[in-house]
């Protein structure tokens, strides 16, 4: 079931107040999350991801499309009972304490007073805050507001989750963490709407992903999908002989990588077993084959670079 | 719920900012005041003989004391309220903060009039202690309990919510505090004031039926507190309100102050 589903969505801006001249931040952009997955979305800056997210929750209007949200339109508000949001370097009334803030967010969010209480200890401590809970957000470093910030987009038990940049500040132990609980909150079923630059970060949790560029959607699918290279497979052997040297780099157009390492690009199956035969033939030991894998970071930068 | 907690985080705010504590504070000094001088000897003595001349001479000297006391309490709700409450709104829609504010299930509109009505509530409250204070000591000194002094919470209350609507409006589409604070002041101090007299001394500098309509206008459409004011002293002092127009025309500007913010924060991108 898609908990999200939008429809040639597009958003224009002024370039400036009294201006004519628009700016296209998102571009007919259709896309669908579903239930239950962490799904990233990726794209340099001013790619319109933010926008995105915005238009998603309601803080920005759409200049034309559809979206929906667990299959409602989202002019009817009252999907956002189920969602929490986390936005890009957001600011906490300072005078408040980190549970005060919590307690304050959780009512906007619908929440009774038992509950508030109930989830503010239980969030407090799974981002490990709860020493921090008296203490005034102003005191708070940057990975601290981080933390309350997630806090504060789960404290209404939301269905869908909307992350922009979570682990931003974090260090490296806090990011293990937020990525440990955001596979836990994936396992219980919950939506996550994942927007990090860390591409890293990306491919070890999301589900699936989309790219954008320019407004545009340039690339979609699961991070196995995205990061494979076309064709292209990798063979391990024992060892590459000289009468097996040669037809590999004349006949089979094969790249050398190693004293035991090759890669082949086979543009069919017969190919690839055309290949596997010849190596057998030549009683060559055969230790693994595999799909050519990029990295999200590589793949990502060649098709952003392709398209500058 | 959502709507009391959004009306209730304008109290948070005003304590946090040590408007609640400043206002308190003027306030007691203020009452204090007037507790030391319905004691000092030359009042005292004044009372005494206001009470030799007859219950009526009492009442007038009590109701010489509350009408100074409105102007003292008009002034500082301009000048202490007016500015703490300016930064409501601007602090509101800061990036990172509307942008959460907005995720959550209240609409645009809430937001706005729970925001109006909890700085017209906190507002409210603080007069009530201060003028409330006032009228305690006046009527336990005089034993003249006057009511109607009472009525002047509300109407500066009032007021301060014709006000309150347009530094809402300017907050909400200039996200400045500094603006909301000047256009106020200028309103108050400097319009408000020359409008109020312009039949009596305005005109008399400006014969030129146009300009006369041009500031006639400008009258009619915008909030006049100094009528307002006037209006309260009326009914301290037991007259007969001239003219309850200043409050119905304040209160068109009020709502369509209101209503603009509104119009706009509903369709404005964050």
């Amino acid at each position: 079931m898609s908990v999200i589903a939008t429809k040639e969505l597009s958003k224009e801006y002024q370039s400036r107040t009294f201006s004519k001249e628009k700016i296209l931040a998102l571009n007919n952009f259709t896309f669908e999350v579903n239930e239950g997955e962490i799904f990233g979305i990726l794209g340099p800056n001013g790619a319109g991801k933010t926008t995105l997210i915005k238009i998603l929750l309601g803080i920005t209007f759409r200049t034309k499309g559809n979206v929906q949200i667990f299959g409602k339109e989202i002019d009817d508000t009252s999907y956002k009972f189920q969602t929490g949001y986390l936005p890009e370097n957001h600011r906490f009334p300072s005078y408040l304490t980190g549970e005060q803030a919590l307690a304050f967010y959780g009512k906007l969010g619908g929440m009774n007073s038992v509950d508030v209480k109930k989830k503010t200890d239980e969030y407090l401590r799974i981002v490990d805050m709860d020493s921090w809970r008296k203490t005034k957000i102003k005191k708070y470093s940057k990975g601290m507001l981080q933390r309350l910030g997630l806090a504060q987009a789960l404290m209404n038990d939301p269905k869908l989750v909307f992350l922009d940049e979570p682990t931003d500040g974090v260090d490296p132990i806090g990011r293990k963490q937020i990525r440990d609980l955001l596979t836990r909150l994936r396992e219980s079923g919950k939506t996550i709407f994942l927007n990090s630059h860390l591409l890293s970060e990306v491919e070890l949790i999301c589900d699936r992903v989309a790219i954008l560029n320019k407004g545009g959607l340039v690339a979609s699918g699961s991070v196995e999908e995205l990061t494979s290279v076309a064709d292209s497979y990798r063979f391990s052997v024992s060892a590459i002989a000289d009468d097996l040297m040669q037809p590999l780099l004349n006949t089979y157009k094969a790249v050398i990588k190693g004293p035991n390492e090759f890669t082949y690009k086979a543009g069919t199956a017969e190919e690839l077993n055309g290949l596997i035969d010849f190596l057998r033939q030549k009683k060559a030991m055969i230790l693994q084959i595999e799909k050519e894998k990029n990295t999200l970071e590589n793949m990502f930068i060649n098709l952003i670079g392709s398209q500058d | 719920m959502i709507f009391l907690t959004l009306m209730f985080s304008v109290f948070r705010e005003a304590v946090a900012k040590k408007i609640f504590l400043g206002f308190f504070a003027i306030a007691t000094l203020i009452i204090l005041f007037f507790l030391l001088l319905v004691n000092v000897d030359s009042v005292e003595g004044m009372v005494n003989m206001m009470e030799a001349t007859g219950e009526e001479g009492v009442k007038q000297l009590v109701m010489g004391f509350q009408v100074g006391m409105i102007t003292i309490s008009y002034f500082l709700v301009i000048t202490f309220c007016f500015i703490a409450v300016s930064s409501f709104i601007p602090s509101m829609l800061e990036k990172g903060n509307v942008d959460i504010l907005l995720s959550k299930p209240v609409s645009r509109t809430n937001i706005i009039l729970a925001k109006f009505l909890g700085g017209v509530l906190l507002i409210f409250l603080s007069l009530t202690y201060l003028i409330g204070g006032v009228w305690l000591i006046l009527s336990v000194k005089s034993g003249f309990w006057h009511f109607p002094f009472l009525y002047s919470i509300p109407w500066l209350t009032f007021s301060f919510a014709v006000v309150y609507a347009l530094i809402i409006l300017i907050g909400v589409t200039t996200q400045s505090t500094i603006l909301s604070i000047i256009v106020s002041m200028f309103l108050v101090f400097v319009i408000c004031p020359v409008l109020f007299v312009r039949e009596t001394v305005i005109f008399s500098f400006i014969t030129n039926s146009t300009m006369q309509f041009v500031i006639n206008f400008f009258y009619y459409i915008l909030p006049k507190l100094n009528d307002i004011n006037k209006i309260i002293e009326e009914i301290i002092m037991g007259t007969a309100v001239s003219s309850y127009m200043p409050a119905v025309s304040s209160s068109l500007f009020m709502l369509a102050a209101l209503l603009l913010s509104i119009f706009y924060f509903r369709r404005k991108d964050y």
